[in-house]
């Protein structure tokens, strides 16, 4: 069959190394006690780096139809639309924690 | 096709194909008895599966109907206590969203006209296919459990935090009924979309697909996306309720309005789940009976995809008074007025459409007609009710009742009573009587406007949703709304009647009836079991009107695969396809 | 293409209604993919509720999350990316035709997936041995905060439901492993196997970030 993208063994080990590292980063950067927001997303960041290294070559989206890719982000999009509409409600309510 | 190649135009070898009259072995014909059926994989007998398990789900979910209204009559308490009322109510709402409208057109219809309009054997996974209707069985028995086991009496939408902790019953079999019933249809949705980008014949190009399938193409997406939001929110009250997890429950420190933030994240898209299939319905019979090329075929493609995602942003419309903060009103309310523009795009393409075409009042028509009426009804009242400031006055009225009931009933009821007739010689292989048919749906049409046209008049004068009593002052809008209903049920009723007597008295139907130019009329009726002897090979989309019906009937010899690529030898014809 | 005899075993796994291997593996692709996207939104309520309750309550994430092993987390990260990089190695054995690649490689996936279980075991039980139980159970009083149990709460379903995820992986895997053991796979047909990896990455990814969120607040 023509088109299957067959990665090399030491291609495969690469990536998985470069997944380890980062995740001695994401855990190192917690000792050095970054300041609220930034903390956060910092630690966002490397994930969102991590998940794009497995779904790019793990998952071969990098050599695989562009419809493919485009699901996955369609994905992310409307997470982004459920999460980013419902804060506009919680984050600005006038008593925003419900006192019970 | 999936071949890869490096132009993108091929020349293929056709001949005409005329579809055969007099059919000797169909689909129904072949594979025959209960054990066949029940393990079929084909998709016209799934679909078939489906048709009949939602006929069931419509006559029970009508039954409640009537009953509801009955109890309506008088002002006090006629039959039934206040308990009875609340889940007799409940259970309507929940049968027929979920259990009848969700599946109605995509599951039935769709399943048995997909795969013929794309010129295709079958779904890309037949035995996914059939897996959804099991797990919908699955589902529909927990619910019939739930039933038997105390009822519900939330409301179909399930509110937390009475459905997390106050209400009595069996909420949690209802709602895990629910959650299953959901990957049925996610797996449907699925099934769609890859076979819509996978399987389509030669020639088929996205800009000749029928817009039953853009339509169903868009109502997949939304499956897709918003059916798993649904099925984490009921895990999350079904938890509550098994655990208190106090996500929801603000008793426990949660928030009960973000159970409605995920709730109608869902529900909101899942009104277009409903009303989508019933839009591409309309483009298909609008078409075929004004005898004419539809009008703006891409911006009613298009505006179905936009409806999909615009019904995204705008689910807080149900919450202007839940406690929402203002902000998030402000946006919600904005963000519904343009849920309007695509649907205004898509009226006034068809009323277009049937300018100057000649057209043909038979049934499908006819329900066509009566579509337009009542669902533009709904839809402006809907942008009525997405007015911040009238909403105040209106949410939790008959007036939202009967604003829902105009786009459900009036417009996708209809759309798939339109569809149902329209395609029912292709799926029986028999004609229904035409008067009775155009009788009936005069009779819904009156039905429903008696039914429902009164709640608007008095939801607007404060009359409340889901209260079994009322003041003396509406008693005549609901007695009128009561008859009105019995009608409307008569003439639900007359449909099956002679439907079902079609099946086994009707007049042979012939292969192309309404001399539609769309795919699956080139099919014979009804289609054999791989619903095309040949390959079908696609030169002109299926609302050319102008062009002779020869043209619509080609293809290649079937080879190995049913869809082989070799030539064959008695070609009458050459024809440069897009691939 | 050329040889009819490898046309007739190429014939073997393909249905009746596709056209060829390619369009039958690239749907059974795009229908893995599709159904991921599912999947991230099945989760993406879940992650949505963390979102807000973190907004609402940030000091009880701080003191909670300290309360989670972080140690044990990270080494559940290693687990599961490396069995990510043995299915890929499994995928890549199939394409190749090397049949006891597929089989090793499978098997220590296997192996790693139930690592990951047992570490999740034992993180579970530490829990419950102090009173850290989900929603209405909850009696830990470590915590010096009034929403704690929403914490666990979120915890636990984040985690029960991936935990459920691996559970339903291996089983996959288990399947494939037999079927690799039947000689089913080849450079010609390993459809079965793309795809469950294709969910194995995924339930990979959904780990590498509920480690930071919930582990890794400071
Ligand atoms: C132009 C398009 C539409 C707009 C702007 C619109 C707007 C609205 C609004 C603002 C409400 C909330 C009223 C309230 O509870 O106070 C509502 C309720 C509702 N709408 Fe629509 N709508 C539209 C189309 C539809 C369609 C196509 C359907 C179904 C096929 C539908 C089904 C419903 C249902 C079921 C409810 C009531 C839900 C409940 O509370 O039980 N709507 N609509
Ligand atoms: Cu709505």
């Amino acid at each position: 069959m023509s088109g299957h993208h067959v990665s090399s063994a030491k291609f495969l080990w690469g990536v998985a190394i470069a997944l380890l590292f980062l995740t001695y980063v994401t855990v190192a950067v917690t000792w050095i006690h970054i300041p609220e927001p930034w903390n956060v997303v910092v630690a966002i960041a490397i994930a969102v780096v991590k998940s794009a290294i497995v779904a790019a070559f793990f998952m071969h989206l990098w050599w695989d139809t562009k419809f493919n890719l485009l699901l996955l982000i369609t994905s992310i999009v409307f997470f982004l639309i459920l999460i980013g509409i419902t804060l506009l409600d919680t984050l600005y309510r006038i008593d925003p924690v419900p006192s019970f | 096709m999936a071949t890869s190649e490096s132009t993108n135009i091929k020349k293929i070898q056709v001949r005409r194909f005329k579809p055969d009259e007099n059919p000797t072995s169909n689909y129904l014909t072949e594979e025959r008895g209960l054990w066949a059926w029940m393990t079929t994989v084909d998709h016209k007998k799934i679909g078939w599966m489906y048709l009949g398990s939602i006929a069931i789900f419509f006559a029970v979910g009508g039954i409640l109907a009537l009953l509801l209204r009955t109890e309506l009559l008088t002002p006090a308490q006629t039959f039934f206590t206040a308990d009875a009322y609340n889940q007799l109510f409940t259970l309507h709402g929940a049968i027929m969203v979920f259990f009848f409208l969700v599946p109605s057109v995509p599951a039935a219809l769709g399943n048995f006209i997909l795969p013929l309009q794309l010129g295709c054997k079958d779904v890309a996974f037949p035995r996914v296919n059939l897996l959804s209707f099991y797990i919908y069985v699955v589902g529909a028995l927990f619910t019939l459990f739930a039933i038997f086991t105390g009822g519900v009496d939330t409301g179909w939408t399930f509110y937390t935090p009475y459905s997390s902790s106050a209400a009595g019953g069996n909420v949690m079999a209802m709602t895990f009924g629910v959650f299953i019933l959901g990957f049925s249809s996610i797996l449907t949705g699925l099934n769609f979309i890859v076979t819509i980008h996978r399987m389509r014949a030669p020639g088929l190009t996205w800009n000749k697909l029928p817009l039953f399938l853009w339509a169903l193409y868009a109502t997949s997406i939304i499956q897709i996306l918003a059916t798993p939001v649904l099925a984490i929110t009921l895990l999350l009250l079904t938890m509550e309720r098994l655990l208190s997890i106090g996500i929801f429950d603000p008793a426990l420190g949660g928030d009960p309005v973000l159970y409605q933030h995920f709730f109608w994240f869902y529900s909101h898209p899942a009104v277009y789940i409903m009303i989508v299939p019933g839009f591409g319905i309309i483009s298909e019979i609008i078409s075929t009976f004004s005898r004419k090329h539809i009008f703006g075929y891409w911006a009613i493609a298009l505006s179905s995809l936009a409806i999909a995602f615009i019904g995204f942003l705008v689910w807080g419309h149900h919450m202007f008074v839940a406690g929402q903060s203002s902000l998030a009103n402000l946006v919600f309310s904005f963000l519904t007025f343009l849920v309007g523009i695509p649907t205004g795009i898509k009226i006034f393409n068809w009323i277009a459409t049937m300018y100057k075409g000649s057209i043909d009042l038979k049934t499908p028509m006819l329900y066509v007609m009566v579509f337009l009426f009542l669902f533009t009804i709904g839809g402006f009242t809907g942008i009525m009710l997405g007015a911040l400031a009238v909403d105040i006055h209106l949410h939790d009225t008959y007036y939202v009742v009967a604003h829902f009931h105009y786009v459900m009933v009036g417009g996708m009821v209809m759309a798939f009573l339109g569809g149902l007739h329209y395609w029912w010689p292709k799926m029986t292989g028999k004609m229904y009587n035409e008067m009775w048919g155009r009788i009936s749906c005069a009779i819904v049409f009156i039905g429903f406007n008696l039914t429902f046209l009164p709640q608007f008049v008095m939801g607007s004068l404060g009359m409340p949703r889901r209260y079994f009593n009322y003041l003396e002052q509406f008693q005549g809008y609901h007695v009128m709304s009561t008859y009105g209903s019995y009608i409307l049920g008569l003439g639900f009723l007359m449909v099956l009647i002679y439907l079902t007597h079609s099946i086994f008295k009707g007049k042979k139907a012939p292969a192309n009836p309404w001399q539609s130019r769309a795919m699956e009329w080139q099919a014979p009726s009804p289609p054999p079991l791989h619903n095309f002897e040949h390959t079908p090979v696609i030169i002109h989309g299926p609302y050319d009107y102008h062009k002779p019906m020869s043209e619509f009937q080609l293809g290649i010899a079937g080879s190995h695969n049913g869809h082989g690529h070799h030539e064959h030898e008695t070609e009458t014809k050459t024809v440069e396809a897009d691939k | 293409m050329e040889q009819p005899s490898t046309l007739e075993k190429k014939q073997d796994h393909l249905q009746h209604h596709f056209v060829d291997s390619d369009q039958q593996f690239e749907s059974a692709k795009m229908g893995m993919w599709i159904f991921l996207v599912t999947e991230i939104l099945f989760f993406g309520g879940l992650f949505a509720a963390y979102i807000v309750f973190r907004s609402w309550y940030p000091e009880l994430f701080l003191l909670a999350s300290d309360h989670l092993d972080t140690f044990w987390g990270a080494v559940n990260t290693v687990v599961l990316i490396s069995s990510s990089l043995t299915v890929a190695m499994a995928i890549r054995s199939a394409q190749l035709n090397q049949q006891k690649g597929i089989i090793i490689n499978l098997a220590i996936t296997i192996a790693l997936a139930f690592v990951f279980m047992v570490i999740k075991y034992f993180e579970y039980t530490e829990k419950f041995a102090v009173g850290i139980f989900p929603g209405g159970y909850y009696t830990y009083e470590g915590i010096a905060h009034d929403q704690a149990n929403i914490f666990f709460s979120i915890y636990y379903m984040m985690t029960g439901l991936h935990g459920i995820h691996v559970v339903v992986g291996i089983g996959l895997m288990v399947w494939l492993l037999l079927r690799a053991r039947k000689g089913h796979f080849s450079s010609e047909y390993y459809t079965p196997v793309e795809i469950t990896g294709l969910y194995w990455h995924l339930v990979d990814i959904i780990w590498i970030f509920l480690f930071p969120l919930l582990y890794l607040i400071d």
